[in-house]
């Protein structure tokens, strides 16, 4: 059953590779072919070098909008560039599920389709109803036979491949959601929590992808503003208890959508975009009133609200859904999920584009024709990211349902993507207040794994369970859309060579002990991270501590230096006669900003004595601190012919600005 | 498509995918923009390397440093004559350190060199007041500017020298995660 979408996946690899090498430039497989026989291995890895830069081309050429994310970047700055970015990612996702639902359970459909009764009306379009409910749009006309074109030859299990196509989509986007979360998180939030605003405001802020000389200049006045606030110290009132309020407005929500679900059928969808679209405005003009310690504070918690609204709205959905509609004796309740979804999908995509309509070029007109100090609309980053992270929740629930869904949607991302830069370039100013888009990304990301993609994966293991409708769909007359999985692994058991699968279903994916081990292993893992993450945290501290230590102890030894030079040519006692001996040692105290200083001791190289003078040199060439001790001394004892007077050279090594070094001479006499 | 150009010769070009963050296309696209500015001196036959190097008033009049208020400083760090002016290999050194897939420790020694206005190797107090005369168009009164550069001192410098060494902005940069896409000009 599996050997027929092998031959497939075969037949496309035959034919692509040779267009990609083409598309690549990469001059003919037969040159290559010929110059592997006779090569060195150096030639080879240089080919290999040249295949691998061949690839990054390719791949490099298939990336879409760059010149359009250039201007929005010269224009509006990195802030609102991460909301596009971030639509370009999210339309990665669909295309990649558009692909696989397509290729993997449609196409085979086609060879076993019925022949489609009802007749087309354009309302189709926009309920999903009608003609739509008989073709491959919807679960419901899959069939759940084993399709073969040639008699006795390969066949095709639809039920399989309906739930292994779904199934590894799922598995895939998990895997790459959690590890652009983890790159994110790892190279975007900080072990120490000292961050030094000033320092950073001031070397670390500007953004080089400006380009536009409004935008520069905005920039600076922004710039400005806020040191200036900063240094006549503004202070903001402490904000007023928002939870109280938020609770009311969600449940007086939650209880009014419940009572529309019985009315007519376009009638939910555009309540519940309007929902999403009226009640952020609600909350932005409540966080107006409440006074913030912080316009990020402002920001954070008008995201916050948003969130708990699109969960709430979507919770109640899918309570709806999987409770009321999937145990009604309706006839085919996935075909109407998979419609309600449809509807509210494009209902959402309309009202994308009459909210970028009315909030941003009306809001323009408004702002310079007729209510001159409101000035011109900002691009509300936040709240589109969060509607694009909804849309896209609503097409992971309906790709169950529905599996063309990805296409439509991906279809809406294009649209949207195109009329938003329209809309930002016309009637947008670049925004005013900081927006920190590492963090604020990574927030996203996380907000697209954590509530979304893991709620719609508990979703699908639930409906993996229910009952499928009788007379509809790929799992028709199964107790649950699991049990194909079972059957399957029953079948495999009567033959001898695929009974390693059998094994593994048994006893690594279907036994509760083998989670109950990885779990606890996982847990223990974490909690030894957790363990080193603090002990590097301490360490960082020692180490903070230390350099501090290193700078002070610098300091007072230049102090004690030149003090002592001071004194030294205050004071001049001679000391007798020729003849007098006199030991001088000198302790040299090498030092040096990070103590990272290693090595020898310090030769002398010459010392002379001019009669009265002695001259000292050290060389301080092969010189370094071992890493322990952050002092080296090194002794010279000579004998000076007569007078004290002397002079200590020393010969520095070049270029290590920050080696300072004192001295302590003691006499003896004798 | 294919091999058919003739300004690189094959090494030249593996050289620069090599040593840069660029592919072939982009190395020859950036030629393009180089030959531009000046058609009269850039040759277009670069398979002798010949010395050719364009002055700093050229370069600073390009659309994306053109708004730029650390233009001139960015070109003096990368060029190697010290006077401004940028052969091709420093021309396309910049903007691939410039580019979005250069490593944040790579931005951070350039970074470091471009706020460096005296290029003694510290941003001593006197390079953060140019630095904030620049980023605030010098409307800033002379209190708030040493109030702000004594702060900035005090938070970033760690050995108490009284002005920053690499280290400490280095330090700096990793607890400021915007950086890597902040410093970037795409071109």
């Amino acid at each position: 059953m599996l050997l027929y979408q092998f031959q497939v996946v075969y037949k496309i690899y035959c034919i692509l590779i040779p267009k990609f090498c083409f598309l690549c430039g990469f001059d003919a497989e037969e040159d290559l072919v010929g110059s592997l026989a006779s090569m060195s291995s150096n030639e080879m890895i240089k080919s290999f070098r040249r295949f691998g830069n061949a690839l990054s081309e390719f791949f490099q050429q298939l990336r879409p909008w760059h010149k359009s994310l250039k201007i929005i970047g010269a224009e509006f700055g990195t802030s609102v560039l991460s909301y596009f970015v971030f639509l370009k990612w999210l339309l990665n996702f669909n295309i990649f599920s558009f692909l696989i639902n397509f290729g993997f359970i449609t196409i085979p459909q086609f060879l076993a389709a019925e022949p489609n009764n009802l007749s087309f009306t354009g309302l189709e379009l926009l309920t999903g109803a009608g003609y739509f409910q008989q073709t491959v749009l919807y679960y419901g006309f899959y069939t759940n036979a084993t399709i073969s074109k040639v008699e006795n030859g390969p066949s095709y299990n639809m039920q399989l491949a309906y739930i292994f196509t779904v199934g590894i989509y799922f598995v895939i986007c998990f895997l790459i959601l959690l590890f652009s979360m983890a790159r994110f998180f790892s190279s975007n939030f900080r072990l120490t929590k000292a961050f030094s605003v000033n320092a950073s405001k001031l070397l670390c802020t500007w953004d080089f992808n400006i380009t536009n000389e409004e935008a520069v200049k905005l920039q600076q006045k922004n710039l400005l503003t806020q040191i200036k606030v900063q240094t006549t110290g503004g202070t903001q009132l402490m904000c007023a208890s928002h939870s109280v309020g938020d609770l009311v407005v969600h449940t007086n929500l939650c209880s009014g959508l419940f009572h529309y679900r019985q009315s007519a059928m376009l009638v939910l969808p555009v309540i519940v975009s309007l929902l999403n679209t009226l009640v952020p405005f609600l909350f932005s003009w409540l966080g107006h009133l409440e006074k913030f310690q912080s316009p990020g504070q402002h920001i954070y918690v008008t995201i916050v609200r948003n969130i708990i609204l699109k969960i709430s709205i979507v919770g109640i959905l899918c309570y709806y859904w999987l409770n009321i509609v999937a145990t009604s004796e309706s006839q085919c309740w996935e075909t109407l999920v998979g419609q309600d979804i449809y509807r509210l999908v494009l209902v959402d995509f309309i009202f994308c584009l009459l909210g970028s309509f009315f909030g941003e070029f009306l809001r323009r007109i408004i702002g310079t024709t007729v209510c001159v100090s409101l000035g011109l609309p900002e691009f509300d980053i936040g709240r589109n990211v969060l509607d694009l992270i909804y849309a896209q929740t609503l097409t992971w629930i309906g790709i169950l349902f529905s599996p063309l869904l990805p296409g439509i949607q991906m279809i809406a991302f294009l649209i949207v993507f195109f009329v938003k830069k329209v809309s930002l370039m016309r009637n947008c100013q670049p925004p005013r207040e900081v927006w920190r888009t590492a963090q604020m990304t990574t927030s996203f990301i996380f907000l697209l794994f954590c509530p979304s993609f893991l709620g719609v994966l508990s979703l699908f293991f639930h409906t993996l369970r229910l009952k499928p409708s009788e007379e509809c769909g790929p799992f028709r007359g199964l107790p649950s859309m699991y049990a194909a999985v079972d059957e399957w692994i029953q079948m495999l058991e009567r033959y001898t060579v695929s009974k390693w699968v059998v094994w593994i279903y048994h006893n690594l994916i279907a036994s509760e002990l083998f989670f109950f081990i990885i779990s606890t292993a996982v847990l223990i893992l974490t909690y030894l991270y957790w363990q080193i993450i603090q002990a590097r945290k301490t360490m960082i501290k020692l180490l903070h501590n230390q350099i501090i230590n290193a700078g002070q102890d610098k300091k007072f030894l230049l102090q004690k230096l030149q003090r002592e030079q001071r004194a030294k040519r205050r004071s001049s006692s001679a000391l007798g006669g020729r003849g007098q001996q006199v030991s001088l040692t000198a302790h040299l105290l090498l030092f040096n900003c990070l103590g990272q200083v290693h090595g020898a001791p310090p030769a002398v190289q010459t010392a002379c004595c001019f009669g009265k003078r002695l001259s000292l040199r050290f060389n301080l060439n092969s010189c370094y601190l071992t890493p322990d001790s952050k002092r080296m001394q090194c002794e010279s004892s000579l004998i000076i012919c007569s007078r004290l007077e002397f002079s200590l050279d020393i010969e520095k090594p070049l270029p290590s600005p920050d080696i300072i070094y004192g001295y302590e001479t003691s006499r003896k006499h004798s | 498509m294919g091999n058919k150009q003739t300004i690189f010769t094959d090494e030249q070009l593996d050289a620069y995918q090599d040593c840069t963050f660029f592919t072939r296309k982009e190395i020859l696209r950036l030629h393009g923009r180089y030959y531009e500015m000046a058609p009269n001196v850039v040759p277009m036959d670069y398979t002798k390397d010949p010395d050719v190097k364009l002055p700093m008033q050229l370069i600073i009049n390009m659309p994306e440093l053109k708004e730029n208020p650390f233009k001139e400083r960015i070109v003096s760090s990368f060029s190697e004559d010290g006077e401004g002016s940028l052969s091709f290999n420093d021309f396309v050194d910049m903007f691939s350190v410039l580019s979005e897939m250069a490593p944040r420790e790579l931005k951070a020694i350039y970074a470091f060199k471009i706020y460096d206005f005296n290029t003694d190797n510290f941003i001593c107090k006197a390079d953060l007041e140019k630095t904030l005369n620049k980023l605030t168009r010098e409307e800033l009164t002379a209190e708030e500017i040493t109030l702000v550069c004594e702060k900035v001192i005090e938070e970033a410098d760690m050995d108490g020298d009284g002005k920053l060494g690499f280290a400490d902005f280095e330090n700096m940069i990793s607890k400021a995660p915007d950086f890597l896409s902040t410093f970037h000009i795409r071109i």
